[in-house]
C-alpha cells in the first residue's frame, strides 16, 4: 500500500465532517452474501448500493452483508432495516435495481412494491 | 462462480461465518512452475475431521443439511482447480483456525480469470468492518525478479483512526491501491 499523505488528507476531511453532523445510522441496508448471492451478483448489487450512497453523500446509512438467508430463488437479496419499520426485503436484485432502491426506497421513503420479497 | 475473486469473495464469507477476526488472503503466480495460488487463512473456529470432509464432497449428506450448514462454495472451487490441473486443500482443526489453498495450472485454457479482486476486498472490508483482511499479491517472474504488493485494514484503520472504513473517500482508496497493486503485480498478465 502507499501514500499515507493521501490517508491523512482523506482522515481530516472525514474528521471535519464528522463534526458537523450526528453519526446515527438511520437506514441499515444488508445484503445477502451467500454463496448462492454471490453467483448471482451480489457483490455487484453491493457496489452500486455503496457507489449511490456515496454519490448521494448518504452518511446516515449503513451498508452491510450476511450469510445465505435461504431464499435462494431470490438471490442476490437485500434487506432494508429502518427503526421503527418492518424490515423490507428485496428480491432478484441487480445493481440497476438496487439504485433504484437507494433513490425511491432510502432517499424518498416510498418502498418499491414489484421489488419486494417479503415484509416484516 | 465465474472467476477467482468471486469464490474468493465466497470463501471469505465463510471464514466470517466461523467467527474469523484475522483473514490472510495470498495470491501467487509463478509462471516458472506454470501455477497460480489462491491462499485463505483464518483464525476462525475451524473444523473437526467430520465437518471438513463434509465441507469438501457435495455428495456427502443429504442436500437439505448441505445447503443450509455448508454449501456448494466449497466443493465448487475445488471442482474448478482440480478441472484445470491444479489441486485443492483444506487444513482446519478445531481451535486452530482454517487455511485453504487452491492452486491452478496458470496457462491451462480452462482456468478461471482472476475477475475484480478489489471488488471482493471492498465487499468484505465494508461487509464486515470488525474482521481486519491482509492482502497480498505476488508474481515471480521468469528471470527470478518478484513483485509483490500487501494491502492491510489493520493498516488502514491505524492510519484512519475514528473514520470508518465505509466512508466513501477510503473506499475509493481501497480501489485505487488494489487495483494499482495487481498492475504492478501482473495479476493478469500472461
Amino acid at each position: 500500500m502507499k501514500t499515507l499523505e493521501e490517508l491523512r488528507k482523506i482522515r481530516e476531511k472525514a474528521q471535519n465532517e464528522m463534526k458537523l453532523r450526528e453519526s446515527s445510522n438511520r437506514i441499515k441496508v444488508v445484503v445477502g452474501m451467500g454463496t448462492s448471492g454471490i453467483a448471482m451478483g451480489a457483490r455487484e448489487v453491493m457496489k452500486a448500493i455503496l457507489d449511490e450512497v456515496a454519490k448521494r453523500q448518504l452518511s446516515d446509512v449503513l451498508v452491510t452483508q450476511t450469510g445465505e438467508k435461504g431464499l435462494s430463488s431470490k438471490e442476490p437479496v437485500v434487506d432494508i432495516i429502518e427503526q421503527g419499520k418492518p424490515t423490507i426485503t428485496y428480491g432478484n436484485m441487480t445493481p440497476e435495481k438496487a439504485r433504484k432502491v437507494v433513490a425511491e426506497h432510502i432517499v424518498n421513503g416510498a418502498v418499491i412494491d414489484d421489488f419486494v420479497v417479503t415484509r416484516g | 462462480m465465474k472467476d477467482i475473486s468471486l469464490h474468493l469473495l465466497d470463501i471469505i464469507e465463510n471464514s466470517v461465518r466461523a467467527k474469523a477476526d484475522q483473514i490472510s488472503i495470498d495470491i501467487i503466480i509463478e509462471v516458472m512452475r506454470n501455477k497460480l495460488l489462491l491462499r485463505i487463512k483464518d483464525n476462525g473456529i475451524g473444523m473437526d475431521q467430520n465437518t471438513l470432509s463434509k465441507a469438501v464432497d457435495p455428495f456427502y449428506t443429504s442436500k437439505n443439511e448441505r445447503v443450509k450448514k455448508i454449501g456448494l462454495g466449497i466443493p465448487l472451487l475445488k471442482q474448478n482447480a482440480e478441472m484445470c490441473g491444479g489441486s485443492f486443500k483444506l487444513i482446519s482443526s478445531p481451535g486452530k483456525g482454517t487455511d485453504l489453498s487452491a492452486e491452478f495450472k496458470f496457462d491451462h485454457v480452462d482456468r478461471m480469470p482472476l475477475g475484480n479482486i478489489a471488488d471482493t476486498m471492498i465487499s468484505v472490508v465494508i461487509g464486515h468492518p470488525e474482521t481486519d483482511f491482509q492482502l497480498k499479491l505476488k508474481r515471480k517472474l521468469i528471470n527470478g525478479e518478484i513483485r509483490d504488493y500487501e494491502f492491510s485494514t489493520s493498516f488502514l484503520k491505524k492510519e484512519l483512526g475514528n473514520v470508518p472504513l465505509s466512508y466513501p473517500d477510503v473506499i475509493q482508496f481501497i480501489e485505487k491501491d488494489i487495483n494499482e497493486g495487481i498492475k504492478k503485480t501482473q495479476m493478469e498478465e500472461f
